[in-house]
């Protein structure tokens, strides 16, 4: 199938799941080192690069988690998980909601227009890029990228 | 002489051997002795093995999961599928009809193989 074909898109089935995972990740990662450098170097422009990172990162994380499901209720017909299976879905789960609650703490802080973020927010954030990267190798082994070819 | 014509015979046994063990990895054909009886697929390292198994009608297949990762067994056209295999769990279907049924791993659709019923 060619890539920019229409039937690899609705044919893909769970892979797209496989692709999109990618770009919450590396949103996330990368807004979180913005935002511990904004704090390091007191600069305003990185926790404003930090914000619109941690935004799309969460907004990324709608497709992500449908796809998901999706590949769960389709693949595998919604069939009760265990093992690795489990702990993916729960840990998937629980990285989405702390990566919405970490963009929900600098939204708050700057609607109500204040000058420092919550410290509290850092061990959040460093708490939720070790979940999320828990999670993303355990998806890796998952989809078998040690597996053959 | 005799020395080295047995050293010559034992080499040619070993290539022979050898070559019959690579080839029995990728399809497997049953012997009349093992008609009617259980068969069985090792899945391990993000593969079924053998790739192809041929077995007479009323043979049943068994899948074995070897692997760490979870694997599914899943007919391409829909004649059987099994849940999700952990380590060590296993799928059999019995063949009752001649045909080909090629299958795949649902979680890993790259994961195929067939069983050829005759």
């Amino acid at each position: 199938m060619h890539p920019f074909d229409i039937k690899t898109v609705v044919f893909a089935k769970h892979a797209q799941h496989v692709v999109l995972i990618h770009f919450p990740i590396a949103l996330f990662i990368i807004g979180v080192l913005f935002d511990f450098l904004a704090q390091w170097k007191t600069q305003r422009l990185l926790a404003a690069a930090a914000y619109y990172n941690l935004l799309v990162a969460a907004i990324a994380t709608i497709p992500v988690v449908l796809t998901g499901i999706l590949a769960w209720q389709w693949e595998l017909e919604g069939q009760k998980l265990k093992g690795i299976l489990l702990m993916h879905l729960v840990m998937g789960c629980v990285s989405s909601v702390l990566i919405w609650v970490v963009w929900l703490i600098h939204r708050r802080t700057r609607r109500k227009q204040e000058e420092v973020l919550p410290g509290y927010r850092l061990p959040i954030e460093a708490v939720a890029v070790v979940i999320v990267t828990l999670t993303g190798h355990l998806g890796g082994f998952l989809s078998g990228v040690n597996g053959p070819g | 002489m005799r020395r080295s014509v047995s050293i010559a015979g034992l080499a040619a046994a070993l290539v022979l051997g050898t070559l019959g063990f690579g080839t029995g990895q990728k399809s497997y054909v049953a012997s009349a002795q093992e008609k009617t009886s259980t068969m069985e697929v090792k899945i391990d390292n993000f593969s079924f093995g053998p790739v192809e198994l041929t077995v007479p009608v009323g043979t049943t297949v068994t899948w074995t999961n070897r692997d760490d990762i979870p694997h599914t067994v899943v007919s391409t056209d829909k004649v059987f599928k099994s849940k999700v295999l952990d380590t060590d769990e296993k799928f059999s279907y019995t063949f009752s009809k001649a045909g080909t049924y090629p299958y795949f791993c649902s979680i890993h659709p790259k994961m195929t193989g067939k069983v050829i019923v005759q």
